[in-house]
């Protein structure tokens, strides 16, 4: 059990580093175009790959963002209930946040699977073959989905979720 | 509107998943799916595939994540200490004193980073033991804080404003020059209050300042000119048309890096928590924005916000009216929902009656950070609120009560951005475009 414990919050971070990692390489081909602009070159593509880096980067931190409770919610009926009703409104809202994401990454299977299957391209200058991003996008809403049933369960068979609050971090948003 | 009673089913699924507190973007794409469930016999599960790809891979908003990396550095920095140290000598000599180092301090804290908890921890962490120290009155320590910290969604990078721009696809640099006049005009009406307070108050009598020579005061402050610099070269070359958006955000985050190397406070660690607290914001804002893409569509074919619009023609509402209107129900909202989700939720449903009524949709976007401002600092969920009762353990009661007189000056403020629209407009049309 403890392993099964371990991979899957090993999994979590590790999406969320890769995560990071997109944003530096956000940062890089924006350095590189400017640069490239700036000396008379033309960087093809730049912004789709831009696009598709922030798209990856999005969905890959969803479920590190989750277990770090960055993601926004009201929660003022939430703390208002006492802990019983408190519990069963959570298992409410995390058993309707995992069937929203399971049904998206069945789509999103289908999704990445034509674009495969059709060899879809971009329309833009970099003639990305557009199912390699795509599935980045898929792998990230696969864990995101997966963090919330382990959620989910653990708030069902042992009464709490695994939701580390951090007040400030999630007030840097807004 | 067709069916009123089948709208009236999509907005009780849009309240209940929101307030039982249902994560915001989860729960914008699960009323969106009910939306299109009802209202069209398309494909759903495969329509929000490509509107949630299209959207969440849009190279507009790879200016989000970088300039909260690069608010995210310098929040990690030795900025807090010297913002106090370099600005309180030039302060003490004004009516109100040192009480003006809060807002000139956010104020600048609010030009390198987009949000205002992160402002407000900023410039609080030194100020509020500093000013009670010399015996400020305590609610004008407070509220000055919770109402100047505001301005960091107004003054550029605002994280709001690109969210703002990103929904109704407006130029994201033209909205960052329409919110810096407002933004100092703000300032300056929050600096005129504290200035009036300070001379009618009679339990204004804090501690004197020993005498500063001028050369003093320039060797004080010399740990602001770097980030005095970085601010002009990210918003300048915007304004000069050297660079977008998400390049000046770029700057600022190789900028930032520099400035935190210079002052030593740069190592692994604070790059590693800069970049994953930044990664791990910018994913819950993208959430938030895949949902509200999707949502958009659904609204689109639920009727709704043409129908709104039409009702709102019948009504033969003035500009005035409309806006009036518009502001008490974001006042309403901002109790419940922080201001990004409120902007991207009514965002499909408003900007019709905007652009009927034939309002700018710039100046518009500043009239709405303005608004949502305010609910940064009204109970029962005002954040601003709860982060400074955990920087100094009052009464959330004794927080709200001093934070009212900033309420009121936004609340004016809002009258002000309607008497004169060229506040937010005037600059943006100044700007250079690139060739």
């Amino acid at each position: 059990m403890t392993l099964v414990r371990r991979t899957l919050d090993w999994t979590y971070v590790a999406a969320g580093v890769l995560a990071a990692c997109c944003l530096i390489a956000i940062l890089g081909l924006i350095v590189i175009q400017m640069l490239a602009r700036w000396t008379g070159e033309v960087f093809p593509g730049a912004p789709e790959y831009a696009g598709y880096f922030m798209a990856a980067a999005s969905f890959l931190a969803f479920a590190n963002a989750l277990s770090r409770g960055s993601h926004i919610r009201v929660s003022i009926v939430l703390n208002a209930l006492p802990p019983r009703g408190k519990r069963m409104l959570e298992i409410w809202c995390f058993a309707i946040g995992t069937v929203t994401a399971w049904y998206f990454v069945y789509f999103a299977v289908r999704f990445v699977y034509w674009s495969w299957r059709f060899n879809d391209i971009s329309q833009g200058q970099d003639r990305t073959e557009l199912w390699i991003p795509q599935s980045f996008v898929l792998a990230g809403a696969i864990i995101f989905a997966v963090a919330l049933t382990d959620n989910l369960l653990n708030l069902i068979f042992k009464g709490e979720h695994r939701i580390s609050r951090d007040q400030i971090e999630q007030g840097l948003g807004g | 509107m067709e069916d009123a009673s089948i709208i009236v089913l999509f907005l009780f699924v849009l309240f209940l998943l929101l307030g039982s507190g249902v994560w915001v973007g989860l729960s914008l794409i699960g009323v969106a799916w009910v939306g299109m469930e009802l209202f069209t016999t398309r494909p759903v599960g495969d329509t929000m595939l490509t509107t949630i790809w299209s959207s969440s891979s849009s190279w507009t908003l790879t200016a989000l994540p970088l300039f909260i990396w690069m608010g995210e550095i310098l929040y990690r920095t030795r900025l807090s200490e010297d913002m106090f140290r370099g600005l309180s000598p030039w302060m003490k000599s004004l009516p109100g004193g040192l009480v003006h180092t809060n807002i000139v301090g956010c104020t600048v804290f609010a030009a390198v980073s987009g949000s205002s908890a992160a402002t407000l921890t900023t410039v609080g962490k030194m100020s509020i033991p500093e000013l009670r120290k010399r015996n400020y009155p305590e609610p004008m320590v407070i509220g000055t804080l919770a109402g100047a910290a505001t301005l960091g969604l107004m003054i550029p990078p605002s994280l709001t404003l690109i969210v703002y721009g990103v929904t109704i696809n407006e130029s994201i640099s033209k909205l960052f020059f329409a919110g810096i006049v407002p933004g100092l005009v703000l300032a300056a009406m929050f600096m005129s209050y504290v200035a009036i307070y300070s001379r009618v108050s009679r339990s204004w009598n804090p501690a004197e300042e020993p005498p500063m020579s001028f050369s003093e005061r320039v060797a004080n402050s010399r740990f602001l000119i770097p980030v005095v610099c970085l601010i002009l070269v990210v918003i300048g070359s915007m304004y000069l048309g050297y660079a977008t958006a998400t390049e000046a955000a770029a700057f600022g985050v190789i900028g930032g890096l520099l400035l935190a190397a210079g002052q030593g406070s740069l190592n692994w660690k604070t790059f590693a928590q800069s970049l994953m607290g930044a990664t791990r914001t910018s994913a819950m804002i993208a959430l938030i924005l895949a949902g509200a893409a999707f949502l958009s569509l659904s609204m689109g074919f639920t009727g709704l916000p043409r129908g709104l619009a039409d009702l709102i023609a019948q009504w033969e509402l003035s500009r005035f009216e409309l806006l009036m209107v518009l502001l008490v129900f974001y006042i309403i909202l901002g109790c419940f929902l922080d201001g990004i989700s409120s902007v991207v939720l009514t965002m499909a449903v408003v900007e019709p009656m905007i652009r009927d009524a034939g309002i700018d949709l710039i100046w518009f976007g500043i009239f709405i950070v303005v608004v949502v401002e305010m609910a940064q600092i009204t109970p029962p969920i005002g954040f601003n609120l709860f982060v400074l009762q955990g920087m100094t353990h009052h009464e959330m009661n004794f927080i709200a009560k001093s934070a009212i007189p900033m309420f009121m000056i936004m609340v004016l403020m809002v009258f002000v951005l309607i008497a004169v629209p060229d506040l937010a407009t005037w600059l943006p049309d100044q700007m250079r475009q690139r060739p």
